[in-house]
């Protein structure tokens, strides 16, 4: 104000001499520079210019407050660029890009209920304004009002469409639990900006996970079209090769990850899984215990651990790594099931029982439940000698896999482990009449793509094998994973089936899985 | 290897395509592409670079006209030069450019370098109730306390915003008014805006020295077409925003389309016979440049994107840029057919896109602030850049250069050829490995045995300290007390600090004391029993005592506090202090 005053004086002073009013500045004479200079980034400039421009006009340029507010916003000062949009409200009462900014600021400091009423007081002064409409479905979703959010996002693309409302509208339908229509809606998208990389991976995933892999691949496939780094899309993509054997085209994608994301547990646990399909355990134990160190407490990451370790006939390790796994994810039969191979390899018979038992129980209460566990659980019990226990394991695997192939008849099962049920069914004189009185139709089918294998050679337990036929079990197991090839591995069709490496395979599809669902995350 | 290999020589093929003319980093300029122009001032063949000079961006505004490498002349500027435009006023011979450079509300014309003409922009509408109240004040009738309150009232409900002189009034403080009335009254009231952008329209032929009309965009969302000869306002259009950015194609007479962008993030598309708006583009960020490539529209926005829109608004393509845009202009080569977009990024290079493609690169010794490619001296496809430090750089494009029609950046990343980092594994390891494999059950057994035993010391040790209250914090539930120690000094005098906390919610501790459990031999401590006041819920005590160290050996020990209550032995709750080592001597 002393500046300010000065001015008058010679103001005055001038006056005085020729008896006319100096010509008064115009307020908006340099807003141009100031957008121009704010539009380039060019903050510290903009602020020398605003701060000049605001001495001059005492405050009162409207434009370069307003500026000046966006930048403290960007520079994280949000509570000041409030104050500031607000004084700026007050110089323009009838400007809704006052309101607008006013509400934007509320909205990241969190209040988003004190957001959406100004946005509101906007949409009177500015009838039509996409922006408003999306940034008020944004505050809705945060206040959990998804019907509301819903109907205003909806408004936005009806006045003009842009990915981010999109992209807003898929996020809610996915936070009801509705995936379906979030894919119809990214499919929209899609199509409305057929190039946007981000869309096109969220909606590649989303088909991952309703398990529509020929369009999920179709997808993340454009993705990594328009955009070869995109790292999502490589995982995505990446888990999907692997999960058809493809390991090597799989590794060459993420090499590329692994340039631009060195540090993600993930990406590592992938090239782990990949090394051990190519049946190189050193590498994939590596590159698994690299993820574990990335991220210790993943579960994921240890049941593969678990499994190399298993594959390796490493027991006591994996031991280690699957009781973790089961600390921090006590929910899931398989986890407890591979314990129950551990322990059975390192003689405590006991102990795997009660794991077989709590893998059965977990098993049970899911709506995807695998045969595969009582099987092997079946197994463990003839093994010790335990009939009639076993018959019933035996019993309730047939009750699975009734009940999967009457809830979807196209379910595969591993030749394997039919060829082991077969002849379980035949050592405990059960199967043959009830369950796998089918099996020639559906041997056909599983014969075509096995997910889960079940390996078949069969000794008395407690033996070890040698390398050699822990080498050829893992080979049988690298094949479960592609689903293409037919053929059985031929050096294991031995005799009875041997509960360890039975219990390998499931775990090989858990791999999987938990490789996709990582990457979905 | 081989695609690195690739990109190193097609980075060379890139920068051999221009050849280094001139770099001036110390030519100080600060200017925006709208403030520069090629063009034949001097009627000689010969084409000049005009440079509007910003100067220090409040003074020494220039307008400086470049001839080969040399500075020609230099004319002072009021003002901030907002655009600059060369265009042809009339037909008369000899048939010299004229150079109009917009400055706030205000158009300076110049022929042959010489001030021609100046034209003003129109005053905008006043408010008549603003105009009312004012003539009151000027006959007096109301004093400067009424004026205010009357000029509120209008700036709180009125369409048509207060001039400067109201908006300024409403600022001063009381004692002030009256001077300010005075001094302004007997003048009409005016409400002026200014230029933001500038064009140029062809009047009524395509040809190259055809007569141009001058296309302005201002402050107050308006936009102006200017008659070259008169410069009466041929027509008027208005804008949703204030425009920013323009590119003006057509012929006034004919037809025309004006691509404008605005300070609200969208472009408009405005077409003769239409006062208002015909298309419009919304973007998702502010438009930083905007170049028109035949009947597309290319624009750089904000977000380090680069979209082309037709002129109907419909959106064809978008690339994303490594860094932000700062400028745009456009690459024509009239006589080779070819035409492409140069984008300014913030990552100092400039880059040459055709459509979405990336067809060449080129690097610069700073953040350029401004392109313009055109015929410079008698050199058809010269590129003049200015820097962010004031450089000033112009490169001279090939003829025998060949642009690609191709993506440069197309195949495989690089970083798929790179090998995989995978942690190697050692002998040892493997040798582990075999022996885990032959000894897996023993060794699960001793480790669940050492396991158990652990489990169990561990155990025992708690309870053990449990028992005897042998931890900083309490566990007893009358008595909820925390406490930790801070040692202070280099000795041989060292300063502990005891802070207590009471952690219950509202219950006070009493008949609390304290008490040192040390070796005397080593340590001499002044009370070494002391009680403690009323704990009062939440507030930290901190209560002091010294230690004295007798010994310069430089040995230390650790001392053990006690927290006693009254009538009970075992304490409530202990800390162990460990004591630095004395580093003074003891005086003796």
């Amino acid at each position: 104000s002393f500046v300010s005053k000065l001015i008058l004086i010679t103001q005055c002073s001038y006056a005085c001499v020729c008896f006319s009013a100096p010509e008064l500045p115009i307020l908006e004479r340099r807003n141009w520079l100031i957008h121009l200079h704010y539009i380039r980034k060019d903050y510290e400039t903009c602020k020398a210019i605003i701060k000049e421009q605001l001495q001059e006009t005492q405050g009162m340029c409207e434009y370069a407050v307003y500026v000046q507010a966006l930048i403290l916003r960007l520079e994280g000062k949000i509570q000041q660029s409030l104050e500031l949009f607000q004084s700026c409200a007050i110089l323009n009462p009838t400007s809704s890009d006052n309101l607008k900014q006013v509400a934007r600021s509320l909205f990241l400091l969190g209040k988003h209920k004190a957001a959406i009423e100004v946005y509101n007081e906007a949409t009177r002064l500015n009838q039509k304004d996409w922006e408003i409409n999306h940034n008020l479905g944004v505050c809705y979703i945060y206040t959990k009002d998804f019907k509301s959010a819903e109907e205003q996002l909806n408004m936005a693309l009806q006045q003009n469409k842009h990915d981010m409302t999109y992209m807003m509208l898929g996020k809610i339908y996915l936070l009801e639990g509705d995936t379906e229509k979030a894919i119809e809606i990214y499919k929209n998208a899609v199509e409305f900006s057929p190039e946007n990389t981000e869309l096109l991976t969220t909606l590649g995933l989303l088909y991952m996970q309703l398990g529509k892999y020929q369009k999920a691949f179709e997808h993340l496939g454009n993705a990594l079209t328009y955009d070869p780094n995109n790292y999502k899309a490589i995982l995505a993509a990446g888990s999907m090769m692997q999960t058809h054997g493809d390991f090597d085209v799989a590794m060459n994608k993420y090499r590329v990850a692994a340039f631009a994301v060195p540090e993600s547990p993930p990406l590592w646990n992938n090239i782990g899984m990949c090394f051990f399909g190519k049946k190189k355990y050193v590498a994939a134990i590596s590159c698994l215990k690299r993820a574990n160190y990335l991220s210790p407490f993943d579960w994921k990451i240890l049941y593969n651990l678990g499994l190399v370790h298993l594959t390796m006939q490493q027991y006591a390790s994996a031991f280690h790594f699957l009781s973790a796994a089961i600390n921090l994810h006590p929910r899931m039969g398989e986890l407890y099931m591979l314990l129950a191979v551990a322990l059975t390899n390192l003689d405590d018979v006991d102990n795997a029982r009660r794991s077989y038992e709590q893998a059965v129980q977990l098993d049970f209460n899911k709506c995807y439940s695998n045969p595969l566990v009582n099987l092997n659980f079946a197994v463990l019990l003839y093994n010790q000698g335990d009939k009639k226990a076993a018959l019933q394991q035996y019993q309730d695997m047939e009750k699975k896999v009734n009940m999967l192939v009457e809830s979807n008849s196209n379910t595969e099962f591993d030749p394997e482990l039919i060829e082991m049920a077969q002849k379980m069914g035949a050592a405990l004189q059960a199967g043959e009449n009830l369950l796998w009185s089918k099996p020639g139709k559906e041997s056909k089918n599983s014969q075509r793509s096995s997910s889960s294998k079940v390996t078949s050679s069969q000794q008395p337990l407690g033996t070890n094998q040698a390398l050699g036929q822990a080498m050829s079990s893992a080979a049988g197991y690298s094949k479960s994973i592609a689903p293409s090839p037919p053929t059985e591995p031929p050096g294991e069709l031995e005799a009875e089936d041997d509960v360890e490496e039975a219990a390998e395979p499931p775990k090989a599809k858990e791999k999987k899985k938990s490789k996709s669902r990582t990457v979905a995350e | 290897m081989a695609s690195v290999h690739m990109e190193m020589k097609d980075s060379a093929v890139s920068s051999s395509k221009w050849l280094d003319a001139h770099y001036d980093p110390v030519a100080n300029l600060y200017t925006f592409s709208s403030c520069i122009a090629l063009a034949d001032l001097h009627g000689d063949g010969e084409n000049k670079l005009v440079v509007g000079d910003l100067g220090t961006g409040a003074s020494n505004m220039k307008l400086k006209v470049y001839r080969g490498t040399g500075l020609l002349s230099e004319n002072t500027l009021l003002d901030l030069p907002t655009g600059l435009v060369s265009f042809l006023m009339d037909q008369h011979e000899p048939c010299t450019p004229a150079i109009a450079v917009a400055s706030g509300p205000f158009i300076y014309i110049y022929k042959n370098l010489r001030p021609y003409f100046k034209f003003t922009l129109p005053t905008l509408e006043v408010n008549p109730l603003e105009q009312d109240v004012w003539s009151q004040a000027r006959e007096d009738m109301i004093d400067p306390m009424t004026l205010k309150e009357m000029l509120e009232g209008i700036r709180d409900k009125a369409d048509i915003p207060l001039s400067v002189r109201s908006l300024r009034f409403l600022m001063l403080e009381p004692q002030d008014m009256e001077a300010y009335v005075n001094l302004h009254k007997q003048q009409p009231i005016r409400r002026q805006t200014v230029i933001t952008c500038i064009g140029t329209l062809k009047k009524n032929m395509a040809d190259d020295d055809a007569v141009s009309c001058l296309v302005i965009g201002t402050e107050s969302q308006e936009v102006y077409i200017l008659d070259p000869e008169a410069f009466t306002i041929l027509a008027k259009m208005s804008l949703p925003s204030v425009p920013t950015l323009m590119d003006v194609t057509g012929q006034f007479d004919v037809e025309f389309r004006i691509t404008i962008a605005c300070r609200n993030g969208n472009i408009y598309i405005l077409r003769r016979d239409s006062p208002r708006p015909k298309y419009c583009i919304e973007l998702s960020s502010h438009p930083v440049g905007l170049v028109r490539m035949g009947k597309n529209v290319v624009v750089g926005c904000a977000q380090e994107t680069l979209h082309g829109y037709t002129q109907k608004g419909k959106k064809l393509w978008t690339t994303y840029l490594p860094a932000p845009v700062t400028t745009m202009a456009v690459l024509d080569l009239p006589t080779r057919g070819f035409q492409a977009v140069l984008v300014g990024l913030a990552n100092c290079e400039v880059h040459v896109y055709r459509d979405k493609n990336l067809i060449s690169t080129i690097k610069t010794p700073d953040l350029v602030t401004s392109i313009c490619f055109g015929r410079y001296g008698r050199e058809d496809g010269t590129l003049i850049m200015t820097t962010k430090g004031g450089g000033l750089i112009v490169k001279i494009l090939k003829r025998t250069a060949v642009f690609d029609d191709k993506d440069s950046a197309p195949g495989p990343p690089i970083a798929q050829s790179i090998r995989l980092n995978v942690p190697k594994k050692t002998k040892l390891y493997v040798d582990q490995t075999m022996r885990e494999r032959e000894n897996a059950v023993a060794m699960h057994r001793a480790f669940q045995m050492d396991l158990s035993r652990m489990r169990l010391a561990a155990a025992r040790a708690y309870v053990k300290a449990l028992e005897s209250s042998l931890t900083p914090m309490s566990a007893s539930l009358t008595e909820p007390l925390k406490m930790n120690a801070v040692v202070q000094g280099l000795g041989p005098s060292f300063k502990l600090t005891l802070n207590i906390q009471n952690t219950a919610a509202c219950r006070p501790v009493m008949n609390l004391a304290i008490s040192f459990l040390y070796d005397e031999n080593l340590y001499s401590m002044r009370t070494a029993f002391f009680k403690i006041p009323l704990l009062v819920p939440g507030l930290n005590y901190p209560i002091d005592t010294f230690v004295e160290c007798l010994s310069d050996k430089g040995i230390s020990d650790i001392i053990k506090v006690f927290v006693l209550r009254e009538g009970k032995s075992a304490p409530l709750l202990t800390a162990h202090i460990n004591m630095p080592v004395s580093e003074g001597l003891a005086l003796n």
